[in-house]
């Protein structure tokens, strides 16, 4: 035997089986979903200590006493939706998984990865249909159905946005908030005659920045509107006046000095630092900013908000997003996982979210934290819903297209004409590279 | 100068001929040899095996993935050369593609003329072990302080604002205004990779000769003379591989991006301090859209592509060479 072949065939052996090994790994879509009621894996959003996870291990020791069915946990934190999308090329997925929406759904829902959850839906807790527990609004929502009309996220809790302020310092907003966007500057005018900064911004998070666009495109046009508007391939929409108006809107808020100074140099916390010890008295937020600002708030803070008015008094929509259980498709202990899923939406757990994990829980008749009241009143007299973005998850739309341009709107870089015109050429060409 | 010379040509005898022109004889010939051949294969085995299953059948995947629409999981889409071309005319890639060169090029100067410029005030410094500790320091430190670091220092009212005050300083510059960021992360790569290349370069002109810099002395050299002359001849070697090592770090650069801009790395920094490696992660991994696996792909072969073009064409212009001395 020569050299080369006694060195090559060894290598080539073993390179082929490394290839065969790795091969296994993908593939293998056929598998059967099972119905076993044995041990179900669930990887977890949270880690061991946090609020909401001692609320969830709670109920998981509670669904093992009483079902006999295991539950073996992995308290994961928030990167389990990165870890579950290499899982799911392989046959080795977890059986239940939980997560916000947005991340679900990139990475379960719109790749088609989800099992629909129609029979848990149907399920019964304490004597009511999940489906009447999760209010129609929500589960009604397009984003969380599979292309059967299904859902397939079991939301537990939610989260919504608003204007937030200090209850102590303006108990008036409390009964009277501002009803439309006239309102609205007449407040900013007032405080700022007061020698306060009106409104708080941390503009280097797009997320935050993005929120005052979205949320007033929505009052504008009803829920769906933005998601319409980015969906145009031909990006005519955003010739619209009402568009531009909105757009207006926001770039009155920049040029009337009504924001903290400094908003557009600073680096996130440190402007709803400066919101939460009275430098400034709005901030446009999520429901978490409560728990997120309490360590620094100002003494005697009592958290409440009142939704951001549009331009006219109308029914006030309401953004939500959830936090919620899905079942990949592939899941092999599929039915056991939905009754830990369904589990969860006991009143006794629902409650646990509101007062431990100080969370809105997603049942309307569950305990809520006081500072989240407000909140939970507008969300529950809103007659249709939003998610956040509108929904859209369009590959890199959000990050790459909308976000930068309106991070120029919101920071004065560019008026509201340049942000619909360099909107629309943007929107054009991502349509067309998308093909 | 003149003990510089070219490492005179070994022996014909000494070298070991090249497996092609072995004699016949030799090659069946000795035990050492056959020893050693059989024991090639369960040396070089394991490594090949590894290499082989960590990197190249990944890197054969991720150009199969490039060519196609993929969330990452579920069916896969062919797509051709659509994700290169895409990618190719998205303004923000070029914007990102420009800031890596940047990176490469403007920083990657700077770092090289501010290391020799310290290579030449330590030698004869006091105490220079000490200072080669303290400028090696900033490169142990994680990326993530840094970026929480420029918060409490260039926050509107940190540490430098508020230092400014007194000096009647009213309106100071946005300092972490989205455009005045990528200018900073750059500041900052230069600060904290200097001293790393400044103690390698150190080390290499440490082993140059004493007579030489006595010679130099003698002749009257100024400084500039003794590095065109003495210096960089006889560090060529390692100034070259350092080269390479930044040509290569500096591709990769995201972290220090990463945090610099949105929330220290829970958001997504502002575009316009964005590079390649920061585009491919976030059309991979924004966690706010759908994954494009495709595309992050195409744009992570480019980058590929970027490395290795650059790195022949260095090895070819810094080839020289190598001095004995």
């Amino acid at each position: 035997m020569g050299i080369v072949s006694r060195l090559i065939r060894p290598l080539a052996l073993a390179t082929v089986s490394a290839l065969a090994l790795a091969g296994c790994g993908a593939g293998g879509s056929g598998t059967s979903v099972g119905d076993s009621t044995g041990p179900i894996t669930y990887w977890s959003m949270w880690k061991e200590g946090e609020p909401q996870q001692k609320v969830i291990a709670g109920a998981i020791s509670d669904f093992e006493a009483e079902s006999g069915i295991q539950v073996k946990v992995q308290w994961q934190g928030r990167s389990n939706t990165d870890k579950l999308v290499p899982a799911l090329n392989t046959n080795n997925v977890p059986d239940i998984v939980d997560q916000t929406f947005a991340k679900l759904a990139t990475v379960l829902g719109d790749p088609g990865q989800a099992k629909s959850l129609g029979d848990a839906y149907g399920a019964d807790v304490e004597g009511s249909k999940v489906s009447a527990l999760v209010p129609a609004k929500y589960s009604s929502l397009v984003n969380i159905q599979n292309k059967d009309g299904q859902p397939w996220l079991i939301p537990y809790s939610l989260i919504t946005d608003g204007i937030w302020f200090n209850a102590a310092k303006h108990p008036d907003l409390v009964s009277a908030p501002p009803k439309d966007w006239a309102g609205f500057l007449a407040l900013l005018d007032k405080i700022k005659a007061s020698g306060v900064a009106p409104i708080a911004a941390d503009g280097d998070i797009a997320g935050y920045n993005s929120m005052w666009f979205t949320t007033l495109m929505n009052r504008t046009g009803g829920a769906g509107s933005f998601r319409k508007l980015v969906s145009d391939r031909t990006g005519a929409s955003w010739d619209d006046a009402a568009v531009l108006r909105v757009a207006q809107d926001v770039e009155q808020l920049v040029r009337g000095g009504y924001l903290i100074k400094g908003y557009d140099a600073s680096k996130f916390p440190a402007q709803q630092q400066a919101w939460g010890s009275g430098k400034a008295d709005l901030i446009i937020n999520g429901s978490w900013i409560p728990a997120e600002t309490k360590s620094y708030a100002a003494e005697g803070f009592q958290y409440s908000s009142f939704p951001l008015p549009g331009e006219s008094a109308k029914a006030p929509l309401a953004r939500t997003d959830f936090t919620g259980f899905a079942v990949p498709a592939k899941a092999k202990n599929a039915q056991a996982a939905e009754k830990l899923a369904t589990f969860l939406l006991r009143k006794k757990y629902q409650d646990a979210f509101g007062t431990q994990a100080t969370v809105l829980p997603v049942r309307s008749d569950a305990a809520v934290p006081d500072a989240l009241k407000k909140a939970k009143e507008s969300l529950d007299s809103a007659p249709s819903v939003y998610l956040q973005n509108d929904g859209v998850t369009y590959p890199g739309y959000i990050e790459k297209v909308f976000g930068p341009l309106d991070d120029q709107l919101f920071l004065g870089k560019i008026s509201s004409q340049e942000f619909v015109s360099q909107m629309k050429t943007a929107q054009i060409q991502y349509w067309k590279d998308k093909g | 100068m003149t003990d510089i010379l070219p490492r005179p040509e070994a022996p014909a005898e000494a070298r070991p001929a090249s497996p092609g022109q072995r004699p016949r004889a030799a090659a069946q010939g000795s035990t050492i040899e056959r020893q050693r051949r059989r024991l090639l294969v369960p040396f070089v085995g394991p490594a090949f095996l590894f290499y082989t299953v960590l990197f190249v059948v990944p890197a054969v995947a991720a150009v199969w993935i490039s060519l196609n629409a993929w969330t990452g999981s579920g069916p896969m889409t062919f797509v051709g050369l659509q994700n290169y071309t895409a990618v190719f005319q998205d303004p923000l890639y070029l914007k990102s593609f420009g800031n890596t060169l940047l990176i490469l090029f403007v920083v990657g100067i700077v770092i090289f003329v501010l290391a020799f410029a310290m290579t030449l005030l330590l030698r004869d410094m006091a105490g220079r072990k000490i200072i080669r500790s303290v400028i090696f320091f900033p490169h142990l430190v994680n990326a993530l302080v840094f970026g929480i670091l420029a918060g409490f220092v260039f926050n509107p009212g940190g540490l430098v604002n508020t230092l400014l005050r007194p000096l009647g300083v009213t309106s100071p510059p946005a300092w972490l205004a989205q455009d005045n960021l990528f200018p900073l992360i750059m500041a900052t790569l230069v600060a904290t990779s200097t001293g790393y290349f400044t103690t390698i370069l150190m080390a290499a002109v440490d082993r140059i000769p004493p007579y030489l810099f006595e010679d130099c002395a003698l002749a009257g050299a100024t400084a500039f003379q003794r590095l065109r002359h003495v210096i960089l001849p006889l560090t060529w070697d390692v100034f070259g591989t350092c080269a390479v090592l930044w040509t290569i770090s500096s591709i990769k650069i995201f972290e220090i991006i990463w945090v610099f801009g949105g929330s220290s790395g829970s958001g997504i920094p502002p575009t316009q301090s964005w590079t390649t490696a920061v585009y491919t992660y976030v059309t991979a991994f924004s966690g706010m859209s759908t994954p494009a696996y495709g595309a992050a792909t195409a744009s992570a072969i480019i980058s590929l592509a970027l490395v290795s073009v650059l790195v022949i064409l260095l090895r070819r212009l810094m080839h020289r060479e190598a001095i004995e001395f």
